[in-house]
């Protein structure tokens, strides 16, 4: 159950459960908690306190009703949105069926978006941001130790490195100092929705231990977040459906990293593995010998002892130990013969 | 042979024998199974707050009762009627819908409600194979402890596809079936397919008066058909399409994906989607997640009847569900579905109304009835077989053949309704205790009368059973009083449809009916085991006395054959 894992790995991190991402105001409060990444912390609490409607609990005071054209961009706006206009038929247009070949783009206000008191942001066509952090310092570290940024692709196209998969980041392992300050560029290449959700932070700087971007591309978002000063390595995957199972999974190392994540195309193995076997298709070869496939001898003589002789596995047994006990019991029999001769 | 190897042969004969003799004098007493050996399902669904079951008023939307005990979300009946670019983010918030899933604007008639819908689904995989655990994701249960694989076209969501990052239960709008929608007639409407799934898909709207190409997008390459072969390319994953049209005819139709058909409906990529007739101000609710009871019925509806159910039937092969959970490996999922997998050996297993079995059916999809009262009753099959749906004491009559409106002096009133793959039904449900239409008041069962149609997997009671309920029959939390009182906890159970749990135990104290428990002795496999082990040391035995004594068995065999000639010999001489 790698859920379950991974609830093992947040409560290494996250130290204390009472302890909620969308709080604050009450941060400093944490920081004489150390986060030892250690031992004894109660995993049910966890879960009781932040189980259900993980969205609900936020503040979300903006409204999104209305799309008013004149909408006011705060000038140090950090949403990171880049709202292309590259849907052209999903926008309405105002004439008559079928015609929908004309810019839409004063329809709606691109670029509208909402904040959340929690680092949470979301615009009108689903674009997320969560879990942004530009300068709330994780207890451990006593300042930022470096800025990166990174530039992460996903699509179907970065699958085709791994056979076996449909979706992937064209990256698998990022690696990252402690205390680094990471601003991350979340290219979709795809026309559908993908995500860059990161698991396992602490909670009481990012909700549900998380950091998540998400948009429907062909579009980019950018994030920041600052990591933790333990060395730990962090799950990255898109959470929709069968997308991480299908390829579209990586992983964070920071400093020296921990456990690494199973099953990450290219990089770890997976846990549970597939069992390919032969499948006759058409050859060229075929042709040349009118159709009349020959299997290998020894596959011959299986298909026919495995056709013909009504043998099961342990008559087998019985035969071989028949056939060891054969000569002790022969000779128990000319003993005996013997001793009756001898006797009279 | 020496008298003691008689012996020793006889006595082992006799404690065989022996065993057999005495054990009718034995019969292993009943195992009962003890309640409390049993994971009893909460019979609502713990999540849905019960005040969601009240009439309401969200962003302006009167929303009807629900006495269902497993509800609509009232907010997302809100976002879907107003579309999700019309409602605060507050309301969205709690929907879990992607804030472009419903895009409605553009009165164009002026009749005072939206004329350019927008519906966005993308396409989702549930109870799928994971490389990392022994299990599924994300998990969806049709009955307890039930997880076909299954296919979906979803509403775009926004966020994970489970509850939270704890669960691996699917978020609860990803589920079975592909959602009703509805639309208006004179809509400009365009279903956006976002294809998230691995395997490519396209959507047919069958019935649905939509044109076979539409030239203008995307330079005409592709129709409007969802035919792979004649209309369009598969919509490979990763690429988004738009189907696009503008009904001029009502009714209640079906939509469906065409790729590889025979495999793709039947997991699941099939919904109901509605025409409903044009009338000033008639906001829809152009989503019915789950389908069951319309608690924003269309205008047109509410002009002639009282209350309105989307009832889907849907069936499903368990050994084709099971494919997605053998593989990760596409290819190999491919391969195993397309061709391998030969429906024309395939049974039916799984028997949905609304994507669920009973008793999961009793949360959602029950009928509740008060009396005189006229109810519509859209129906659909989806399955692969003729389904035969019977109306325990009611008659109903059917209004609508596919979605084309039947002659109403011709109409014709029965209590089965059989519905063949992909024909709908529109029913005119009326409640008046005159002793056709109804016998009165009760909880009255209402289920295919195909007798595997109300099992799961062949375990009865399953399958898509679901009751009509009066009100006067309906507890506090939403289930049906059952006449006898004792109640339906049983069928919560896991264990029931793991085939572990007696059905008459409850009623049966003495144990008559009841699972003996296992007789003493040697039971059948060790018996088969005994069996095979002696007799492959036997012929052991005989095949070292075969070489040990080579010379003698060699001089008898020549003998024997010499003599055997000798017999020729003296015939062919006589």
């Amino acid at each position: 159950m790698v859920k379950h894992l991974f609830i093992a790995l947040i409560s290494t991190i996250a130290f204390s459960t009472a302890v909620h991402a969308q709080n604050s105001t009450g941060h400093n409060a944490h920081d004489d908690t150390d986060h030892s990444e250690h031992s004894g912390h109660d995993h049910s609490a966890h879960n009781n306190s932040d189980h259900d409607h993980s969205h609900h609990d936020h503040t979300h005071d903006m409204d999104h009703s209305g799309h008013d054209h004149g909408h006011d961009h705060d000038s140090d706006d950090h949403s990171g949105m880049d709202h292309g206009h590259d849907h052209p038929m999903d926008m309405p247009g105002e004439h008559g069926m079928l015609h929908h070949d004309h810019d839409h783009a004063d329809h709606h206000a691109h670029g509208e978006h909402h904040h959340h008191g929690d680092g949470h942001i979301m615009d009108h066509e689903g674009t997320h941001i969560m879990g942004q952090n530009f300068d709330k310092l994780p207890s451990s570290c006593s300042s930022i130790s470096e800025d990166v940024e990174i530039t992460v692709r996903a699509g179907r196209k970065y699958a085709r490195q791994f056979p076996g998969t449909a979706f992937a980041f064209d990256q698998q392992e990022w690696r990252v100092k402690p205390c680094t300050r990471i601003t991350w560029n979340f290219v979709n290449e795809d026309n559908i929705r993908h995500q860059f959700m990161m698991h396992g932070l602490p909670r009481y700087l990012y909700h549900l231990g998380m950091f998540h971007l998400e948009n429907t591309g062909p579009r980019t978002v950018t994030g920041t977040m600052i990591v933790p000063a333990a060395d730990e390595t962090y799950l990255v995957h898109c959470d929709i459906a069968q997308h991480m199972e299908k390829g579209m999974k990586a992983q964070l190392v920071v400093g020296k990293g921990g456990k690494d994540i199973p099953s990450i195309p290219g990089l770890t193995p997976y846990v549970l593995n597939d069992t390919y076997e032969a499948i006759d298709l058409p050859k060229i070869a075929d042709k040349a010998n009118d159709g009349k496939t020959t299997k290998p001898i020894i596959q011959q003589i299986t298909d026919f002892f495995n056709a013909n002789v009504p043998f099961s596995g342990l008559a087998l047994i019985g035969l071989l130990f028949g056939l060891v006990c054969a000569p002790l019991l022969v000779r128990i029999v000319a003993l005996r013969k013997k001793e009756a001769s001898n006797a009279p | 042979m020496p008298i003691r190897y008689f012996m020793a042969s006889l006595a082992i004969c006799s404690i065989f024998a022996a065993t057999n003799i005495q054990a009718s004098l034995k019969l292993p007493a009943t195992v009962k199974v003890d309640p409390a050996a049993l994971e009893f399902e909460p019979m609502c669904d713990p999540k849905i707050p019960a005040s969601w079951r009240k009439a309401q008023m969200i962003e302006g939307v009167q929303i009807e009762a629900s006495e269902q005990c497993s509800p609509d979300n009232p907010y997302l009946i809100a976002a879907v009627v107003k579309g999700t670019n019309n409602v605060s983010m507050n309301t969205l918030m709690e929907t879990g819908l992607s804030p472009d899933a419903v895009i409605k604007t553009d009165d164009i008639d002026g009749d005072g409600d939206p004329d350019r819908i927008i519906i966005k689904l993308e396409v989702i995989e549930l109870n799928g194979r994971t490389p990392d655990f022994e299990g599924m994701v994300p998990e969806f249960e049709i009955a307890p402890g039930i997880k076909p694989g299954a296919w979906v076209f979803a509403p775009k969501t926004s966020g994970m596809s489970t509850e939270n990052f704890e669960s691996i239960r699917a978020n609860y709008l990803l589920r079975l079936p592909s959602p009703v929608i509805r639309v208006e007639v004179g809509d400009i409407v365009q279903i956006v397919v976002e294809n998230t799934h691995y395997f490519p898909h396209t959507i047919h709207l069958h019935g649905v008066d939509h044109p076979f190409s539409h030239h203008e997008y995307n330079g005409g390459k592709h129709g409007n058909d969802g035919v792979p072969q004649f209309s369009e390319l598969d919509l490979m994953p990763g690429q988004r399409r738009v189907y696009e049209f503008q009904a001029r005819q009502p009714g209640t139709m079906f939509y469906h994906c065409h790729v590889q058909t025979h495999t793709h409906l039947a997991m699941g990529l099939a919904g109901m989607i509605i025409v409903e007739e044009n009338r000033p101000n008639n906001w829809l609710q152009t989503l019915n997640i789950g389908g069951g009871k319309v608690r924003y019925p269309s205008v047109a509806v509410k002009e002639q009847y009282d209350q309105e159910y989307d009832l889907h039937y849907h069936a499903m092969d368990k050994e084709l569900s099971q494919i997605i959970q053998k593989y990760n490996d596409p290819r190999l999922i491919a391969y195993e579905m397309n061709h391998k997998y030969d429906l024309t050996d395939s049974t039916e297993d799984y028997f949905t109304l609304n994507g669920l079995s009973f008793p999961y059916t009793l949360r959602e999809s029950m009928i509740i009835a008060e009396p005189d009262q006229n109810i519509k009753l859209r129906m659909l099959n989806s399955g692969g077989e003729l389904i035969a749906i019977h109306t325990h004491g009611h008659h109903a009559a059917i209004t609508h053949y596919d979605g084309t409106e039947h002659n109403p002096i011709a109409r014709i009133t029965r209590d089965v309704f059989d519905m063949a793959p992909a024909q709908r039904l529109d029913l005119l449900l009326n409640t008046t205790n005159d002793g056709l239409h109804s016998y009165g008041e009760g909880a009255w069962l209402f289920h295919d009368h195909r007798e595997k149609g109300i099992t799961t997997d062949g375990m009865s009671e399953g399958g898509s059973m679901s009751m009509i309920t009066y009100k006067s029959y309906l507890d506090e939390v939403g289930m049906p009083i059952a006449a006898h009182g004792t109640d339906l906890s049983i069928y919560f159970t896991k264990e029931y449809y793991q085939r572990r749990l007696p059905v008459w135990q409850h009623m049966d104290e003495a144990g008559f009916l009841g699972v003996p428990g296992e007789q003493s002795g040697f039971n059948a496999e060790t018996k088969s085991t005994i069996t095979n082990l002696t007799g492959g040391f036997i012929v052991g035995i005989l095949v070292y006395l075969l070489i040990a004594r080579r010379q003698k068995t060699w001089a008898s065999v020549t003998s024997a054959i010499a003599r055997i000639k000798s017999m020729k010999g003296g015939k062919a001489n006589g």
